[in-house]
Order: C-alpha cells, then structure tokens, then sequence
C-alpha cells in the first residue's frame, strides 16, 4: 500500500501544473498571438459599409504609390541577398581554410550589429551623410553620398540590410562549414585539377546548401520587413509606403501588410524548418524588432 | 648481450619515426602560421565592415561628443554637452520611459513566456512542442509595421475587440506605455519560451523521479534541483526581453509615431527630423550612443548567462 501511494505521487510529482491549468494557459496565449492577425484579416476582407469584399486589397495594388516602393524593395531585395552571399561565403570558406586565427576577431566584428539598434546605425548613416554632402556640391565626400543614396538605387540600404543580418549568417555559415571536412574536400577536387572558383561551386556550396538557403531567407525576411533604416534615411519600401498610406486607407494597408506578413512568416517558417533548430533566432531578439 | 643490443637498437626505429613526425608537425606548424598571416582574402569583407559599419559608428560617436563653436559657425567642439542634454528634460523622459517600459515589458513577458514553456512541457505532447519550437522562432522574429496594424485593427481605438469589449469604457487604449507592452509581448513571450524552453525540457525525468524517491515534494524539487539549473537560463531570458523592448522602434513607431508616448528610438527620430534647433540632431547622436552602450551591457550580461545555461545540457 505504502509503496503504492509513494509511486503514484511520483508520478504526480513530475508534474508542476495540472494539465487543465497548462492548456488553459496555452489557449489564452494562443489567443492573444492569433487574436490580432484575424482582426487584421476581418479589417481587410470586410467593410461594414459594403460587406464581404476584397477591395481593400484591390485599392492598395491601385495606389500610386504601389508600383514604386514594391520594385524599390524587390530591387534592394535582391542585392541584398547576392550582396551577402557573394561576401560571406567566400569570407567563411577562406577564414575556415586559410585564416583560423582570424576567426576570434571576426566573430566579434559580425556580433557587434547586436549591440548597435537599428534606430542607431541609421542615425549613424544620417549623420555621415549629411556631413560628407556638407563638403559642397560637386566635391569628392559629397559626390560619394549622393552615389550612395542614389534613390533608384540605394547602395547605402543595401549595406546596411547586409550589416543587420551578419550576426546571424555568421553562425549559420560558421557552423555549417564547421560539420564538414573542408580541407579535405578542397585539397581533393584540387588535387583533381579543379579551379578554386569550382571548388567553391561544384564542392563547398553543395556541402553548405542549408546555411546558405537559410542565410538567403532570413535576409530576404529581413529587406521585406525593414522599415526603421529605410524610414530613416527616406526611402519608400513598402513597410514605409504602408505607413504613409495608413491615414488615409487604413484598411488598404493593413491588407498589403498582411500579405507582406504572410511572406515572411512563410519564409521564417521555411528557413527555421529548413535549418532545424531555432538557435540562430534567438539571438536576433537581442537586436529588438525594428524590421 | 644481444637483448641490450636489441634494446640499444629498438628506440633507435621509432626515435627516427618520433624525429620525422616531429619534423612533419613543425613543417605544418609553420604552412599553419604563414596562411594564418595571410589575412588578405579577408580584405573585402573588412573593407565592407568598416564602410557600412565602422563608419556609421564612429560618425554617431564623433557626433555625440561635439557641439557647433558659436564663435566660428560651421565648426565644432569636442564636448560632453549633448549627453548632459541627453539626460534632462525631454530626452531623459523618454529614456526613463523605454527603460521603464522595458522592464515591466520583459517581466509580463518572462513571467508568462516561463509558465508557457512549463504549460507545454506539462502537456507532454510531441507534436505541440514541434509546432511551438517553429511558431516561438517566427514569432520572436515577427514585429515591425504589420505587428502595429494588426493591434491597430484589433485593439485600436476602432478595433474590432475595443469595441466587442468596450475596452475604452474600460479606460483602455492602445496608443500608451500599457499599448505598447501589451503588443510587445507579441514577441517577447516567444523569445522567452524559446530561451527557456530547452533548458525546462532538459531538467531530466531522472532527477524528478531521483528527488520523489527520497521523498522530496514537487515543491522541494524545484527548490533545491529545477530553479538552481534553470536560474540562468531564465536570467538570461529576463535579460535578452529587456533588451529586446529597449531597442524597439519600428513597431513603436508605427503605432505612436511622432506624438504620444516617449521613447528613446522614436526620440532620435525626431532629432534627427526636426532641424528645428542646431544641436538637436547631435542630441539624437548621444542618445544612439546610450542606446549601443545598454544594448551593449545587456549583451554582455546575457552572453555568460547562456553559456552557463548550457553547462548541465553538453
């Protein structure tokens, strides 16, 4: 008997809640995550003046403003990506293979954008721009700050969209190129005749697919979302244009919105599936939730 | 006398094979040292690093720490007056209010985010836990302009909830500090399920069933065995939801925009838009420098909390 109860309130030990009370908790929780995303849904799928309707939708693609920041954000989209993995690849692969000792420094330089919030690099930029344009028209700072915010094509966005996402495609890359064997891998297609530029093509990538794809998603998340740098230095993405649009048709871009949202939350998806864990995410939440 | 010779003889064979391997490491010691001199390949990414990062920084420091000479207009002075400026009046409100907002934000945040990932754990589903792993890394990624519209659209003052609810009759709105808390948690308790769940799902059955066998009650167990091991990584999470509210701004600024509530991010935008005063804009400067100094704190505080969250798991 004695033994009996003791091995019961064992097994009711192990538990700190009782069931009910935990999927209490998660309901309500699950309530409060989806909650505003189907009141945002209902926003844009139903005027109480016209019923059921997707015209919100319609009435945002119709903005004049639509066609400008979407091909402004597709555009600084894909630099972006091409941009990081065309310097962070080759960067990871020759730290790993010609420069260990490096790795220390590097590490610290690709962490150093969580310390710096957004709001903070952008006023940064700011204020190294206006000063080098504050050299007078047609000097050499002045000219270099007008080609870098070239509004068709700002390469100062690019940058930076690069800088915030370092942190976590460094340890991605980093730990990636850390599973394989990548001295043997290259010596081998070297010792076959093969040119660096295919080791690292038909060799490395195949062998570092997932850090890659997962490094391309979170940056394209990332250039999709973005608005505190871009607001900043006065470009319209579509998460800027969604907020100069709000006051006049709030239920436009709320359904733009929720379209963007749905893609990167597909995208986050895909990539956190893809890479099967969550670690690099987490350190992202120490950088705030400026995109 | 031939087993001496032989013992004479026999470290003489591996003695030579000692001295080549010894040789071959020291060759490969010194390639290892020369590649390892060699930093060149690392030139453009460096390059980049310092254009679009080190630049950046420098110039909000350089910025921070000088004011206009008002004997000779168009120059500057080093000085110390933007960060006293930085810490009165307006800019200070603001700072004290993220920094209040923040950790009342993180505690909701952790204190929920904590019993969440126990709730799950409790439920002993599989499948809830995958799905929840997925969901936390989403959502603690999630944020930004479509965040604010949604709480817009559902606790705004036209919101679909405000009014099923009469929240405003509650004396409720969402464009104040409880607003922004409230949205906050959007993210803030999945970063803190995902900071703490691995370590709640790590404390082993084993030691459980170990603290009931001798007697221990689901009180003690936590005592002395779960909270000890979890502390860091709790800790640790607290620390990384502050820092998290801190550095907010886009979500913020969707929602409150210029006006409303103070806060450090959206105060740096309107120095930095105002031009209205000279000297606000280098104001903004030296509240960017506060803002990388905290997040720079937190970073650190964080960093050896993580690691020592992780010493009972490897």
């Amino acid at each position: 008997m004695v033994h009996v109860s003791r091995k019961t309130r064992a097994a009711r030990d192990v538990r700190v809640v009782a069931p009910g009370l935990s999927w209490a908790l998660i309901i309500l929780v699950a309530l409060y995550i989806a909650v505003p995303m189907l009141c945002a849904f209902a926003f844009s799928i139903y005027v109480p003046t016209a019923g059921f309707t997707f015209e919100p939708y319609l009435e945002s693609v119709r903005d004049p403003g639509f066609p400008g920041a979407l091909s402004l954000t597709l555009l600084i989209t894909v630099l972006t990506v091409v941009g990081l993995l065309a310097l962070m690849v080759p960067t990871m692969v020759y730290l790993h293979l010609r420069a260990p000792r490096w790795r220390p420094i590097i590490e610290i330089v690709c962490t150093i954008p969580l310390v710096v919030p957004s709001i903070a690099l952008a006023a940064g930029l700011v204020t190294v721009l206006r000063s080098m344009a504050g050299f007078g028209r047609g000097s050499l700072p002045a000219q270099v700050s007008q080609l870098l915010q070239n509004p068709d094509l700002p390469v100062v966005l690019v940058g930076s969209y690069i800088v915030l996402t370092l942190p976590f495609v460094f340890r991605s890359l980093d730990a990636g190129l850390r599973t394989i064997d990548l001295r043997t891998l290259v010596e081998s297609a070297h010792s076959l005749g093969a040119s660096g530029a295919t080791v690292l093509r038909r060799v490395i990538l195949p062998n570092i697919k997932g850090p890659v794809i997962f490094s391309a998603f979170f940056c394209i998340a990332l250039c999709l979302g973005e608005f505190t740098v871009a607001v900043t230095l006065g470009y319209r993405t579509l998460p800027v244009w969604l907020t100069q649009i709000a006051g006049s048709n709030f239920r436009a871009s709320i359904s733009m919105s929720l379209l963007i949202n749905a893609l990167t939350w597909a995208l986050l998806i895909a990539m956190t599936v893809l890479a099967g864990r969550a670690a690099p995410a987490r350190a992202r939440a120490l950088k705030g939730h400026e995109s | 006398m031939t087993p001496t010779v032989a013992t004479r003889n026999a470290p003489s064979a591996p003695g030579a094979i000692e001295r080549a391997i010894c040789r071959i490491d020291s060759l490969r010691a010194r390639a290892e040292r020369r590649t390892g001199a060699s930093f060149w390949g690392l030139i453009p990414f460096l390059i980049f690093i310092v254009l679009f990062l080190g630049i950046p920084v420098c110039g909000i420091v350089l910025s921070a720490f000088r004011v206009a000479d008002v004997n000779e207009p168009g120059s500057y002075v080093p000085s110390l007056v933007n960060f006293a400026a930085s810490f009165r009046g307006a800019s200070w409100d603001a700072m004290r209010n993220s920094l209040q907002i923040s950790v009342i934000a993180a505690l909701v945040g952790g204190v929920i985010g904590l019993a969440l990932a126990q709730a799950i754990l409790t439920t002993r589903s599989r499948k809830l836990t995958a799905v929840v792993t997925v969901l936390t890394s989403v959502l603690a990624n999630s944020g930004g302009v479509p965040l604010a519209f949604s709480f817009i659209a559902a606790v705004g003052n036209a919101g679909i909830i405000t009014g099923l609810l009469s929240l405003t009759d509650l004396g409720f709105t969402l464009y104040s500090s409880g607003g922004l808390i409230l949205m906050y948690q959007y993210f803030l308790i999945p970063t803190m399920v995902m900071v703490v769940l691995p370590t709640l799902a790590g404390l082993r059955v084993e030691w459980k069933e170990a603290a009931a066998s001798v007697g221990a009650t689901s009180w003690q167990f936590w005592k002395k065995i779960g909270l000890p091991i979890a502390t860091p990584a709790i800790l640790s999470g607290f620390v990384l939801l502050f820092g998290a509210s801190f550095a907010t701004h886009a979500s913020a600024a969707a929602l409150i925009g210029g006006g409303g509530v103070p806060l450090i991010s959206l105060r740096i935008d309107s120095g930095l838009a105002g031009g209205n005063l000279a000297g606000q804009e280098n104001v903004a400067m030296a509240l960017g420098v506060n803002m990388i100094v905290v997040a720079l704190i937190v970073l650190l505080i964080y960093m050896p909390l993580q690691k020592r969250s992780l010493k009972w798991f490897t």
